[in-house]
């Protein structure tokens, strides 16, 4: 079988210029981009045969549910580890993702997620200095679609294929509309909820959305990602014609 | 130091936005297509179109308010938008990116169209000082102008489509950003139904060109 050829998109440090490198690894069955990168890191030789530093990159759990090696292959964004190397068409590029800071090679810096996540109240505020008891139980139809929501492991590839999102814009992004609708649907969250709302009424909130709805077609977990937002777009209407008259 | 709208006003501002688009600037489209159509039954049905328009009061309160402010308005906050926008239809080949792409394509057009436009009908009218009774026949005179070469046609098709396009989407961008089709379902089922929409506004604007085009017809003034 012919070797594995792999186009990495490298750079040194965040400051750093990005430049290609070609590498080769012989054929397996079965592999993956990471099996590929941890072949390449045993012995990290250009094509042209040049000794470089290996190939940095993040990864975890290796079976899509932690979010850590996303990257784009081949030019568009996914996990690497479910990247299957039988199902790609070779030569095989990588580079990190566009829309975040990139640390070395192809390894990114997402806490922008995060820091979404705490600007939009993204938690359920439990006890305090007091016990506040049992929540509410939840009836099964709105458990489900909470599991969906909260299947999101801030991958962030919603994120880099939405044409809204920027590396210098403000931004929330799908994944985060999606995680305020999640926390708005608990019965204990929603005492919250107006807070959470007002958070997404900003700039780079709800109204940012261009509604190209790329972020639902690339989401690996399959979560109704325009349907959060259209039932926050809802929620956030509602919001600001109760305020024109309530406020 | 980039331009960005005050946090306390862009959630007004991009409703706004939206709600411009629907009324009254979409609703002057219909409008404006449905008199225009009247040229397809006959020449003088179209100037008495023009005449009950020229005699609504208050009409240049109606124009400026009620079309070019909000018109403005919507095209200021669409290119101020589109130039935060980095489209990637070319990575993420789905079709509801490529409608997006369109929507600010077909913006972009429309509003190049609508200086043209406005540039060769409305000026023309103000420079000369014809009003009420006066201005239907000279503006079915430069109508019938502007579709003499099929340069003209084709700038008014592309008009058209772009307006008929971006209206129709609009309207859909509209429902799913104010929350009225919120699950796939039914943003899909009002994707088809605003599709149709937009092909009967279209139909409306291309059976008023071929009309102007193949049978150019002078009227007088109808006092």
């Amino acid at each position: 079988m012919k070797p594995i050829s792999l186009k990495i998109k490298r750079q040194d440090g965040p400051n750093g210029r990005s430049y290609w490198q070609t590498f080769e690894t012989p054929y397996r069955p079965f592999a993956n981009v990471i099996s590929c990168l941890q072949e390449i890191q045993k012995s990290p030789v250009t094509r042209e045969g040049k000794k470089v530093p290996p190939v940095v990159w993040d990864c975890n759990c290796l079976e899509e549910v932690c979010g850590s090696c996303t990257m784009l292959v081949n030019g568009k964004v996914r996990q690497a580890c479910t990247a299957l190397i039988d199902n790609l068409e070779g030569p095989l590029t990588l580079e990190p993702m566009s829309k975040f800071p990139v640390v070395r090679d192809l390894q990114v810096d997402r806490s922008r997620m995060f820091e979404n996540l705490k600007k939009t109240n993204s938690w359920i505020d439990i006890d305090g200095t007091h016990d506040i008891g049992e929540g509410p139980a939840i009836p099964d139809q709105d458990r489900a679609t909470a599991y969906v929501l909260s299947e999101c492991m801030t991958c962030g590839c919603c994120l880099e294929a939405c044409p809204q999102f920027t590396l210098d814009n403000s931004f929330l992004g799908a994944a985060t509309f999606s995680q305020v609708r999640l926390f708005n649907m608990h019965p204990t969250g929603a005492t919250q909820k107006e807070k959470r709302l007002e958070a997404v009424m900003k700039e780079g909130g709800i109204t940012d959305c261009g509604n190209a709805q790329v972020c639902v077609e690339v989401c690996p977990k399959k979560i109704p990602l325009t349907d959060s937002i259209a039932e926050m777009s809802r929620e956030t209407s509602l919001l600001s014609i109760k305020k024109i008259f309530n406020s | 130091m980039k331009f960005r709208i005050p946090d306390r006003y862009h959630f007004l501002l991009l409703k706004l936005h939206s709600l411009t688009g629907i009324v009254p600037v979409g609703l002057f489209l219909v409008v404006h297509l449905a008199f225009n159509s009247l040229r397809t039954v006959g020449a003088s049905q179209y100037q008495f179109g023009i005449d009950i328009i020229n005699n609504i009061p208050f009409l240049i309160l109606i124009e400026v308010f009620g079309i070019y402010v909000p018109l403005l308005f919507h095209s200021a906050m669409g290119f101020y938008l589109t130039f935060l926008a980095k489209p990637n239809i070319k990575i993420y080949r789905y079709p509801r990116n490529a409608l997006y792409t369109m929507q600010r394509v077909t913006g972009a057009i429309v509003f190049v169209f609508l200086v043209y436009h406005v540039g060769t009908t409305f000026v023309p009218k103000m420079f000369y000082g014809k009003h009420l009774f006066e201005a239907a026949p000279f503006l079915i005179d430069i109508m019938n102008q502007e579709f003499e070469t099929w340069g003209g046609r084709l700038i008014y098709l592309i008009g058209i489509f772009s307006a008929t396009f971006h209206f129709a989407n609009g309207l859909w961008g509209f429902c799913v950003s104010w929350g009225l089709i919120v699950g796939r379902n039914a943003q899909r089922n009002a994707g088809f139904a605003f599709a149709f929409v937009g092909l009967v506004l279209t139909f409306w604007g291309v059976a008023t060109v071929w009309e102007f085009s193949v049978n150019p017809v002078s009227v007088e003034p109808n006092m």
